[in-house]
């Protein structure tokens, strides 16, 4: 193994571990698969064969949202691993997908558990707080980011140890029908996120601007900038016709009750 | 007392200080019992310290904010901001207030700012700079990387913006996020729509033979009913199984692989 491999592996480890870090707080990088993907991309010394890996998962993970602390499929991590395989092994977008989408699937469990440990870590800086062991306290919370670096490190690090050799054995070995089916099953699987997404939304109410955006695409093939520019001029209209509507109500109760009770925005 | 004596002035540095260590921590010490409580203690500490000169008064603040809490970090860098500017002014009297402000909007609060942040602005830029990387182009991601450095900034300065301005405008200010909310909703269902049609990728290149006449039933019977017909149908199949509490989104993921394995192998779909 050179020199540059090595330099290559500590690389992809630490993206790894930090993804979760800053997905957790800064959200600059977050665990989006595009952003992830290019800076692996350029760790791996292959933009091309990255970005379209990155591109792939970014794809399926629309939608996919981690909201009020529950769990969702790894992306990210997917995307770190399948770079690293796909360009190690010279394998393409076949491994990546793979490989990287059990491994994005498994890292689920594994956030479980660090949320479990850190339920342990909050009670001892809290006793630290009683104690009046402040500084013990301040210094503690820097455990946290350590181990929910850990959640996507170790799953990177096994893969950057072992994968290569193991991934190249398991695709020679697995017939065809296997990975071609994976790769169907990549091009349909942001259906699972675009599903996720419209439970957010209020669908019901605005289902009218789907069909829309529908038939923009299918039959007039505008793309996604285009779609969301139309959207946007929706949105546009919508926005300032409601806000005036709510001014007139605001002032209309303002003049007729005398009171002005500040507090019910939030009784519904 | 104390309060009364030499009540601390919270500086610029303190509240810059205090918005880092919160946008940095955030869910970095999460867990299932208290949620962001840890991160929420850790971030105000120092800023605490100075306003509490009383080693109890402190502990108890402390205690006070590792309470339950989980809100957008967006939104509560607002809402700190606006309970510090409580502490500064009431010192310790202000912790039951300080708690039931925090409890009744991080609830409204993340739920527009968990909209916004976490579904909306992904689904677009993904959507856009994912289309980008598939042509090898990575000007999408790039750009939507040096936004999030701006919002990161931007949300320092929202912390100030709760600090000065209080809970009255972070109130009012929640009323007309509803109706943004809404009109982003317009502008993300549109592109959902969009999405629809030509992210998910099924199709049924699958030929029959009817004596002398080959029927592909891609070409030759879905794509005659409508473009994007499989895609619009999967969509709603999957969209109904979400809603169903034991199809959770793993298990559903691994059916979707399963259907394509099935498929695969009995030829109806080509990768």
């Amino acid at each position: 193994m050179s020199g540059i491999q090595i330099l290559q592996d500590i690389l992809i480890i630490i993206l790894a571990g930090y993804m979760t870090i800053d997905q957790n707080g800064l959200v600059i990088m977050s665990w989006f698969p595009v952003i992830v993907g290019t800076i692996a991309g350029i760790i791996m010394g292959d933009l091309t064969t990255a970005l379209t890996i990155a591109g792939t998962f970014q794809l399926m993970m629309l939608g996919v949202a981690a909201l009020g602390g529950a769990s969702a499929p790894n992306y990210g991590l997917a995307t770190i691993i399948g770079v690293f395989i796909a360009t190690r092994t010279g394998t393409g977008i076949k491994s990546a997908i793979a490989v990287g989408l059990p491994v994005g699937l498994l890292a689920i469990q594994l956030e479980v558990v660090a949320r479990i440990i850190a339920n342990f870590l909050a009670h001892k800086m809290q006793s630290d707080n009683n104690k009046s062991s402040w500084k013990k306290m301040n210094l503690e919370a820097w455990l946290g980011p350590i181990l929910f670096s850990l959640q996507t490190a170790l799953p990177a690090a096994l893969i950057v140890f072992f994968g290569p050799e193991v991934v190249t054995f398991i695709l020679k070995v697995v017939p065809k029908w296997v990975t071609d089916g994976l790769t169907v099953a990549g091009g349909m699987l942001p259906v699972v996120g675009i599903g996720m997404l419209l439970h957010y939304m209020p669908v019901k109410k605005f289902l009218p601007y789907i069909i829309v955006g529908f038939v923009f695409a299918a039959y007039l093939n505008i793309g996604v900038l285009g779609i969301a520019l139309i959207g946007f001029a929706a949105a546009y209209w919508y926005f300032f016709s409601e806000s005036k509507k709510a001014t007139e109500v605001e002032t209309a109760s303002a003049s007729g009750v005398q009171d002005d009770d500040e507090g019910d925005d939030y009784d519904e | 007392m104390m309060n009364d004596t030499e009540k601390y002035k919270v500086t610029k540095k303190d509240r810059r200080k205090a918005a880092i260590r919160y946008n940095f921590m955030a869910c970095n010490l999460f867990n299932y019992e208290s949620q962001m409580g840890p991160a929420v203690a850790w971030s105000m500490a120092p800023v605490l310290r100075k306003i509490y000169k009383n080693d109890d008064d402190y502990k108890a603040a402390l205690n006070n904010h590792f309470n339950y809490y989980n809100s957008t970090t967006v939104m509560s860098s607002m809402i700190l901001g606006a309970t510090l500017a409580m502490e500064e002014r009431d010192g310790i009297q202000a912790k039951d207030a300080v708690q039931s402000l925090k409890t009744s909007l991080m609830g409204p609060l993340a739920g527009v700012g968990d909209t916004l942040v976490w579904v909306l602005w992904p689904t677009i830029m993904g959507s856009i700079s994912g289309y980008m990387a598939l042509q090898g182009n990575p000007l999408g991601a790039i750009i939507w990387l040096v936004a999030n450095i701006v919002f990161w900034f931007v949300k320092l300065k929202l912390f100030d913006v709760g600090y000065t301005s209080g809970t009255k405008l972070i109130t009012s200010l929640g009323n007309k996020l509803t109706i943004f909310t809404e009109a982003a909703s317009i502008m993300g269902l549109s592109v959902v729509g969009g999405l629809i049609a030509t992210v998910v990728k099924i199709s049924a290149p699958v030929k029959f033979q009817f004596g002398k006449v080959a029927l592909n039933l891609q070409t030759g019977v879905f794509d005659k009913i409508m473009p994007a017909l499989l895609p619009a149908l999967l969509t709603f199949l999957i969209f109904k199984l979400l809603g169903n509490k034991k199809w959770t989104p793993t298990r559903v993921i691994l059916l979707v692989i399963a259907i394509s394995l099935v498929g695969t192998f009995l030829g109806i779909f080509k990768a």
